[in-house]
């Protein structure tokens, strides 16, 4: 299999690392991890450069791209040191409105990708209801025309900027839990929204919040896709997500790989480079094997699903393997940092702190071996 | 308005080593568009949109040059063909062997308005662009700063020491603009995408009646060589410590 880039994915990773270049933004990034700010400025540069347009359709006015290039400016984006989660590209979280939204709901959440913005958070987990999806109880009431939304979702990302939550409710109409979900796309500057803000430990850029949902009034148009089908709508958004946060793995090792090897060759220590020793060259030789694993199985993954094969069990599969491998790659570049890399000045302090939840969020990497698994041994019996 | 902006293929400097006996390396380089000659195509763009004209963009050099990344890389930038004048012989042109060659190409193709970059990102002669216009006897200019088209003439300045000049020129011209004109564009994907369906015309130097050769020789090029440094610090800008710092660079001259 060839995974040699294209003329014009490497030119426009150029673009990209120029543009990178040219904002300076390490600073900045700096302070808004310490302020728990949108790097907003740096955004308003990347969609000028025109990176949020890529993958959305042209007749809303983007720039088509497939999968793999999509995958491959993400990764670049967080190698070149894109605080976690605050990539502005949206064009693959919102692929599930393109499937299942209607016109209007397409036309809103493009518009909203197009300036970089993150149209919606989702709605999905609850108190209850975290690996176990099928204990969500949000409900939907439709009462003269209208729809009355209740319950409370839990950590939703960017619930604080986004200006709609995709919101899944309960219907209580069917006793299989997965037959019984829709989804709306709910509008969070409606009354009876509440958002707080959840402290944790990364990820700092990207506000993880707390809505609490009380009689929210819908339009029934605000549901998404069909009334019954929202698990199965989910699941689909599902396998793209995962392989997207495998592509922000990939570009956070990548991002403290670069500085610990770069370092490994200056900083001397009883008369010589850090690099000579043979500790040190074992931590970089095992990050670069697992770098290069990592980028082998998300490009086959994608690949794959470009050429229409389904991906559910691999989408699962390189999450597990991504997340761990990254966590081990960024752990192991922050010992060969030294006391440095414990300290706010290095990078690789923010990049050890924000990975940790890519193996918790998403599907957590427990979840991954229970959705692949059972796929795996059933076809072995063939 | 019609604007040929010229272009030079060069070896990546990042790549480029420094052997031992201070001869430098190339054979690891990878070939990228000189970076001055960016503000010479992005200012042609700029002209021709702003005139309605077009902008043509120009290079001259070995067969490496006819590289389709680099091909694309230049034409995602706006201009709407690119001229490449190809020929094994050209790799070791010298400045005014360039110029020649440059003006041979125009005077087929045609122009209003020829801009270079202030210099090319290897050699940095700064010769090409004013040799360029007295071969093709129309006025030329070094250090344009800003250009505002005219009907039949430019308006530029200069960035001199200590003044702007500003100065209308007749057009056909030869301008070679600074690097602070612009900034130049980051291609986007649409612009990457549409590069490859650009025209390109090739030529060689039969095509265009030229031989071309060199009217200077290279004899040796060396990296500056390598010294210890002194590790002198001086604290403070005391009359003292300058006068000691003085003091120091003259003991080494």
């Amino acid at each position: 299999m060839d995974f040699q880039k294209t003329e014009e994915q490497e030119l426009l990773l150029e673009s990209l690392q120029e543009a990178y270049k040219r904002g300076n933004f390490e600073d900045y990034f700096k302070e808004c991890d310490k302020n728990h700010e949108f790097p907003e400025k740096a955004a308003d540069v990347m969609v000028e450069a025109g990176f949020a347009a890529l993958g959305i359709p042209e007749e809303y006015g983007g720039t088509e791209a497939d999968l793999l290039t999509q995958i491959m400016v993400t990764e670049e984006a967080y190698a070149l040191g894109w605080p976690a989660l605050a990539w502005i590209n949206q064009a693959l979280s919102v692929d599930d409105m393109l499937s299942f939204g209607n016109e209007q709901q397409q036309k809103v959440v493009m518009d909203l990708s197009l300036k970089g913005i993150k149209p919606f958070t989702l709605g999905f987990s609850e108190p209850q209801a975290g690996s176990d999806s099928a204990a969500m109880a949000a409900t939907a009431t439709k009462s003269n025309g209208k729809v009355y939304i209740n319950g409370q979702k839990t950590f939703n990302t960017s619930a604080n900027r986004a200006p709609y939550m995709l919101c899944v409710i309960r219907e209580f109409k069917n006793e299989n839990p997965v037959k019984d979900f829709s989804m709306y796309l709910l509008p969070l500057d409606r009354d009876g929204v509440k958002v707080e803000r959840l402290d944790k430990i990364g990820c700092n850029t990207v506000a993880t919040c707390e809505v609490y949902l009380k009689d929210v009034e819908c339009e029934e148009s605000d549901l998404v896709g069909i009334e019954g089908r929202g698990f199965y709508q989910l699941m689909k958004n599902f396998e793209i997500e995962r392989l997207l946060t495998c592509a922000h793995n990939l570009g956070m090792a990548r991002c403290a790989y670069d500085e610990a090897a770069r370092y490994a060759g200056v900083r001397e220590q009883f008369g010589k480079i850090i690099g000579a020793n043979q500790l040190i060259q074992q931590k970089i030789t095992d990050s670069k094997i697992k770098l290069i694993n990592m980028q082998n199985m998300i490009y086959q993954t994608a690949c794959q699903y470009m050429t229409g094969q389904s991906i559910s069990v691999e989408a699962s599969l390189c999450k597990r393997y991504t997340g761990q491998a990254a966590f081990e790659v960024i752990d192991d570049c922050m010992q060969i940092m030294g006391g440095i890399g414990y300290t706010h000045d290095c990078r690789i302090s923010r990049l050890w702190r924000d990975q940790r939840v890519y193996r918790i969020f998403a599907g957590t990497e427990e979840i991954m071996v229970h959705t692949s698994a059972r796929a795996l041994i059933k076809a072995a019996q063939k | 308005m019609k604007v040929v902006s010229c272009y030079k293929v060069v070896p990546d400097e990042r790549d480029i080593i420094v052997k031992a006996d201070q001869t430098l390396d190339m054979s690891k380089a990878e070939l990228k568009l000189g970076e001055y000659d960016l503000n010479a195509i992005e200012e042609g763009v700029r002209i021709a949109d702003a005139t309605g004209g077009t902008a043509s963009i120009l290079t001259v050099g070995g067969p490496q040059i006819d590289n389709s990344k680099l091909t694309k890389a230049a034409l995602s930038r706006g201009a709407l063909d690119l001229h490449m004048v190809i020929d094994e012989a050209t790799a070791e042109f010298d400045a005014h062997a360039t110029a020649s060659t440059l003006a041979a190409a125009l005077s087929t193709i045609g122009f209003e308005l020829v801009l270079c970059g202030e210099g090319s990102a290897d050699i940095y002669a700064q010769q090409v662009g004013n040799q360029l216009g007295e071969l093709l006897g129309v006025p030329c200019f070094n250090a344009v700063s800003k250009i505002t088209p005219h009907a039949g003439s430019v308006l530029i300045e200069r960035t001199l020491e200590n003044e702007t000049e500003t100065l209308e020129v007749a057009l056909p011209a030869v301008l070679s603009v600074t690097a602070d004109i612009n900034l130049p564009r980051i291609p986007q994907l649409k612009e990457i995408l549409a590069a490859g369906k650009r025209e390109i015309v090739r030529y060689s130097l039969a095509d265009l009646g030229i031989s071309g050769s060199n009217g200077t020789k290279i004899i040796s090029t060396l990296a500056p060589e390598s010294t210890e440094r002194k590790q002198v610090i001086l604290e403070g800008a005391s009359a003292e410590n300058i006068d000691a710092f003085v003091q120091s660079i003259k003991r080494e001259l």
